[in-house]
């Protein structure tokens, strides 16, 4: 570094308490950034990891405590000011304007102009050249975002932050979307970063990669302060148990699978894409039997979803047939396939879900609603049996929420919402279950509910594809793993024989076997 | 009193309040600001409407005529208010009430029919042209109100054009019915006697019914069910097997049924004529989106809020015409569909503040 | 012949000021249904100018009226502004209160000066005789009008702002990924009441010009005739970007100048169509056009929905 610095910290966030209504999310936080170190922020979904990002970054403003930079105590009201002192950020979600270029997107906000506001970007691209060069970032400064990878999308944001010459970098949550290998590309970026001089804020869930990268780590756990450690005096069971107050078992428990005839048979299936002009489901091929987990693996954006609108009739397909108990349902609509037998816990609870304004029994029989038992022959609806009914679920679920039946479904919180769906399509009795990333943002403890749910059914002789991006769930869960990538399945592999490593190999495409027929 | 603002229906009372309160605040300022001197009489008559008459013999017969108007506008209303529901914004209510308007009159002054084949005929003409703008959107993916617009101006020129060949020769309205079809005059059940107005018919109980049956499709049925989870969430609906397509056409043709019904009951009473040179669409389904909107989109809510508003509307009359317009009861009811589009905010806000009590109160226990 | 282009060029001028005006407002995330309105009380603002003026110089009545349009039409766009931008109002309630309180308030206004100047005259009508001459330059039997030279201005300029300016990168920032455009310090909020302005300036203007095309007098109780909502299908049709629009304004122009013009044309009149389907020709070729373009619509991402900070 060879800089002296005024203060032995970059950043000092000091008894921050952040309420929102109904709840608070930081409660009285402490997080010291070091000049030059990568600091990992560790904590579950909602212990108020991105809340107390969003203040620091100016994007929320805390109600009690102070913030310091480099000793001196700063105001920061919005993002301006944190840009100002040299804050930047790569969001979870990524903020990139999808119809503009790469360059659009670094330059937006800071934009090199002339007379009357008309942009230069000859320098702006000269600028971006160099900083790409010099950490190793390749990008095309002209192509679109929408037309470029994830992990390109990440390096733009990287470089919106080095093109604004700032100093202390945020990154929330990177790895998600990428594969192993690009996380180690992330990783050695990411030292790189901080070899320059960079201080570094990392906020992951994943202790493994906090293990890799990080110098230390500060622990959150439901919105209060819990430790700061160095990663070189820890370990990983020390870190989980900081995480979630209790050592977990991280592992699924299940008997060995016997598994029956086959139940669903997708054969040279092929989904057209909404965003480009390819197919994002190539000729895929796959079976699940009876009694068995099938985990279709991947990086998001490898045409899982597609697969799925197929699957379930969302989206047209333009070839290939399926088969669920032996029938033909590949023209069927969905209400004909739900009815038939399959059940759908969808990927985005709010979009497709949910009714969120209506109550909660509403959407208890949002599958069932139109038979005979909810609805009478002239039409009307059989409030009575849906509220027995609703309430029957909510019991045998433990489904939680304010006024039981007639909650409104917006007022519950994400894992009742998603217990409310699992309970819904589970006591539809279905001879197939899709769950598409049934897990996505809840906490432990609903994991385990939800992942011992997909386990009875699979014992209770039901056929059950599950479709998941997290690598524990991939190598946990299942009973066989097929990876798609760009489209394609392009291996199949035995959670019990597989490393996480071989894994990624096939999740970048690095590696493919010819998989017939599933 | 806390208890009873928690009420949804409540609030919703008390927003409409406000935005009725709001509009005849702001249409007096403007006749202040037109001229001061005959402003307070003026928004008074506006409020009065009817009860301007001495006489209570003629402020029944006006009350009918009142009602008379009341009647096409709760059906527009509950048109707009369907479709809502549904998510799709139905602006071309305006043009489903014209269609019904020249079915109905071209039923029964060319072909004679009798009322009640021109009253259907006046709904599947209202139908047909919802049910093309539903055929757009569910199909093509055209925004509706576009659609519905120009569906507007298409069916005004071909009502002009149709009732055109049966106009009176020297004016440019239509032939009076009650001359021509007697028959297609709606029956009046005997209240004609009681208003001593026989501008009243059928057209009102029958309205009514509409109105509960409405209702109760949108609260009880499973058809409710479906075109309120489309409406409030398309993915959602879909996923769970409705069949979208169908249920956005379906809605708009009932939709546009309903605006074609209320059309029939205004022109078959023979309260008023087609005028066949007319270069502007009738203000009735416009006016239907104020008073759904002011109904808190409750079907019972629209009759009343259609009343109030044909109230005010026909108030405009008895304005003092040597300094004002009529059309300032447009104002007055534009104004309040304006302010309808902050009852959001209205309620959010009613809300918030009976929290913030209810915190306190918890602070202290 | 002649008469047909001009009227088709000066309806086009109409259409691409108005398109140009709701594709500015949509680049910012704001649907704006108002235009019909804005128009309206546009062209009132220019009218009440030109009426009251009794200058003869031209250049000054022109800049003036024009003025005056932009003026009145920004001014009634803080309606939606204030409403969509602030409260997080249904957009599309809000623009059809702006119609038909435009029409309304115009008439009442309208026939309130009428009144008062003449006790006996209750119209809503407007005359503008000598000023709309000054608007024209005849140029052999084609009547030019200015307005045709600001319409190409201001394709040009909505080119040049949209693509090549920080301001247009930003405001299109906000209508496609609002978080984006926040997380990086642009104010939302100012760029999505500049978009309004901006639309409510160029619709005002457009308002003016309608009223000017093709005669001298304006009945206000007779609204624009829907054509905001023309102007809403022209920039759908042009894809929300401004070149398309000026083609598109051009295609959507020559249909309505028809019902002007179609007299003059011998193999018209020999079909002998009632003059109401020439009226309703621009209104059914939307349709159709809209019917073929609205599925592959390129709208910004983010129109029609508040932004709310804390949402992401």
């Amino acid at each position: 570094m060879g800089e002296a610095h005024k203060s032995e910290y970059a950043i000092e966030m000091l008894h921050i308490t952040k309420k929102f209504p109904g709840i608070i999310a930081n409660d009285d936080i402490t997080l010291q950034l070091r000049h030059g170190e990568i600091h990992a922020l560790l904590g579950e979904n909602g212990a108020g990891k991105s809340t107390l990002m969003s203040v620091l970054f100016g994007l929320y403003q805390a109600e009690e405590g102070t913030i310091k930079k480099d000793g001196v105590e700063v105001k920061i009201n919005n993002p301006n000011d944190a840009n100002a002192l040299g804050i930047g950020m790569v969001h979870q979600h990524f903020k990139l304007v999808e119809c503009f270029t790469v360059l659009d997107n670094i330059i937006l906000g800071v934009e090199p102009v002339g007379a009357m506001g008309f942009m230069q970007k000859k320098e702006a691209r000269k600028k971006v050249l160099a900083l790409s060069e010099k950490y190793g970032l390749q990008v095309d400064p002209d192509a679109k975002i929408e037309d470029i990878t994830v992990g390109m999308q990440q390096r733009t944001e990287i470089l919106k932050m080095l093109y604004r010459d700032n100093e202390i970098l945020i990154f929330d949550e990177p790895t998600a979307v990428l594969t192993p290998q690009e996380i180690t590309e992330l990783m050695q970026i990411m030292r790189n970063l901080a070899a320059e001089g960079k201080s570094i804020l990392f906020i992951s869930h994943k202790l493994a990669e906090i293990m890799a990268v990080a110098d230390r780590c500060t622990v959150l756990r439901k919105g209060k302060y819990i430790g700061t450690v160095e990663t070189k005096n820890t370990n990983m069971e020390e870190l989980s148990a900081m995480m979630v107050g209790r050592n977990v078992n991280f592992h699924v428990e299940k008997q060995p699978m016997h598994p029956g005839e086959v139940l669903l048979d997708v054969q040279h299936l092929t989904v057209p894409s909404k965003v480009h002009n390819n197919n994002a489901v190539k000729d895929v091929s796959f079976q699940v039997r009876r009694g068995e987990i099938v985990c279709i693996a991947g990086i998001d954006g490898n045409g899982q979803s597609e697969l799925v609108y197929g699957l379930t009739g969302l989206e047209p397909i333009t070839h290939g047939r399926i088969l669920m108990d032996g029938k033909d349902i590949t023209k069927a609509s969905i209400r004909k396939r739900s009815t038939s037998g399959m059940s759908h816990i969808p990927e985005d609870r709010h979009k497709h879900g949910l009714v969120l304004d209506y109550s909660l029994e509403y959407n208890m029989v949002l599958q069932t609603y139109f038979e005979s038992r909810f609805t009478d022959k002239i039409g009307f609806l059989r409030r009575k049996n849906i509220r027995s009914y609703s309430d029957d679920l909510i019991q045998q679920y433990d489904v939680r929420s304010g006024q039981g039946s007639v909650t409104p479904a917006r007022a519950m919180s994400g894992g009742n919402q998603q217990k409310a769906i699992i309970a819904r399509e589970i006591d539809k009795q279905p001879e197939v279950l899709v769950a598409v990333q049934p897990t996505r943002g809840l906490d432990v403890g609903a994991i385990e509910f939800i992942h011992k749910q997909l386990v009875a059914q699979r014992d209770a002789g039901k056929a059950v594809l599950l479709i998941s991006l997290e690598l524990d769930e991939v190598m946990d869960v299942p009973d066989r793993i097929l990876v798609m990538y760009e489209g394609e399945i392009v291996g199949e592999l035995d959670p019990k024989k597989t490393t996480q490593e071989e894994l990624g190999l096939y999740m970048a495409g690095a590696k493919r076997d010819e998989v017939k027929n599933g | 009193m806390k208890k009873l603002l928690k009420n949804e229906g409540v609030q919703a009372f008390v927003a409409a309040i406000f935005c009725i309160l709001a509009g005849l605040l702001i249409g007096y300022i403007v006749l202040l600001f037109i001229n001061p001197s005959g402003a307070s009489e003026s928004i008074l008559n506006i409020i009065k409407n009817f009860f301007t008459w001495s006489r209570p013999a003629s402020r029944i017969k006006q009350l009918g005529n009142t009602l008379a108007k009341s009647m096409p506008l709760i059906l527009c209303s509950l048109s707009i208010l369907f479709s809502y529901k549904v998510g799709l914004f139905n602006i071309g209510t305006a043009g489903q009430y014209v269609a019904g308007a020249c079915a109905s009159l071209y039923a029964a002054l060319a072909w004679g029919w009798g009322w009640l084949p021109c009253m259907i005929f006046a709904m599947v003409a209202g139908a047909l042209l919802g049910g093309i703008t539903g055929l757009l959107k569910a199909y093509c993916n055209v925004n509706e109100v576009i659609s519905g617009i120009m569906l507007n101006w298409i069916a005004l020129y071909t009502a002009n054009t149709l009732l055109t060949t049966v106009k009176e020769t020297a004016s440019p309205y239509t032939l009076y019915l009650d001359k021509v079809t007697p028959g297609a005059l709606l029956p009046t059940l005997g209240m004609d006697k009681w208003f001593g107005n026989d501008k009243v018919t059928i057209a009102v109980p029958l309205t009514m019914i509409v109105a509960v049956i409405v209702w109760i499709i949108l609260s009880k049925t499973r058809l409710g069910y479906e075109l309120k989870a489309t409406g409030n969430n398309r993915n959602a609906a879909k996923y769970a097997g409705m069949a979208q397509n169908r249920n956005i056409i379906m809605t708009l043709m009932i939709s546009g049924a309903l605006a074609g019904l209320g059309a029939s009951l205004l022109y078959q009473t023979g309260y008023m004529r087609w005028e066949c040179t007319q270069s502007s669409v009738p203000s009735m389904g416009f006016n239907g989106i104020a008073a759904a909107f002011l109904g808190g989109l409750h079907p019972i809510g629209a009759v009343f809020s259609s009343f109030f508003i044909q109230h005010i509307t026909d108030g405009g009359q008895y304005v003092n015409t040597n300094f004002y317009s009529s059309q300032i009861s447009d104002v007055i009811s534009s104004v309040i569909i304006y302010l309808c589009g902050f009852v959001l905010f209205i309620k959010l806000t009613m809300k918030k503040i009976i929290a913030k009590s209810d915190e306190k109160k918890g602070a202290k226990q | 012949m002649l008469l047909l282009i001009q009227y088709t060029l000066i309806f086009a001028s109409v259409l691409m000021l108005v398109a140009l005006g709701g594709c500015i407002s949509e680049h910012s995330g704001i649907i704006n249904l108002g235009l019909e309105g804005i128009m309206v009380v546009g062209a009132l603002g220019g009218a009440l100018v030109m009426s009251s003026l009794s200058t003869s110089s031209a250049i000054v009545i022109v800049l003036a009226a024009m003025i005056a349009a932009i003026l009145a039409g920004m001014l009634y766009s803080c309606l939606l502004g204030v409403a969509a931008i602030h409260f997080k109002a249904d957009q599309t309630l809000v623009g059809t209160a702006m119609n038909l309180l435009a029409t309304a308030a115009a008439t009442v206004l309208v026939k309130a000066m009428n009144t008062a100047m003449n006790p006996d005259n209750h119209s809503s009508e407007i005359e503008y005789v000598s000023a709309r001459k000054m608007f024209i330059v005849n140029i052999n039997g084609f009547e030019f009008n200015w307005f045709m030279l600001v319409a190409i201005i201001a394709v040009v300029a909505v080119y040049f702002i949209l693509y090549k300016n920080r301001f247009g990168l930003r405001l299109m920032a906000c209508g496609e990924h609002p978080q984006a455009a926040d997380s990086v310090g642009i104010s939302v909020r100012k760029m999505r009441w500049a978009g309004v302005l901006i639309s409510g300036g160029l619709g005002g203007l457009g308002g003016l010009c309608y009223i000017l095309a093709g005669v001298s007098i304006w009945k206000f109780e007779n609204g624009v005739a829907g054509f905001g909502f023309l102007a809403l299908a022209v920039m759908i049709f042009g894809q929300w970007k401004p070149t398309r629009i000026a083609v598109a304004a051009l295609i959507f122009g020559l249909f309505r100048s028809l019902s002007n013009t179609y007299i003059g044309f011998d193999f018209l009149t020999r079909l002998n169509l009632p003059g109401n389907v020439y009226n309703m020709m621009p209104y059914i070729v939307c349709l159709i056009v809209l019917a073929f373009t609205s599925k592959a619509s390129r709208a910004p991402k983010a129109e029609g929905i508040p932004y709310d900070k804390g949402s992401r």
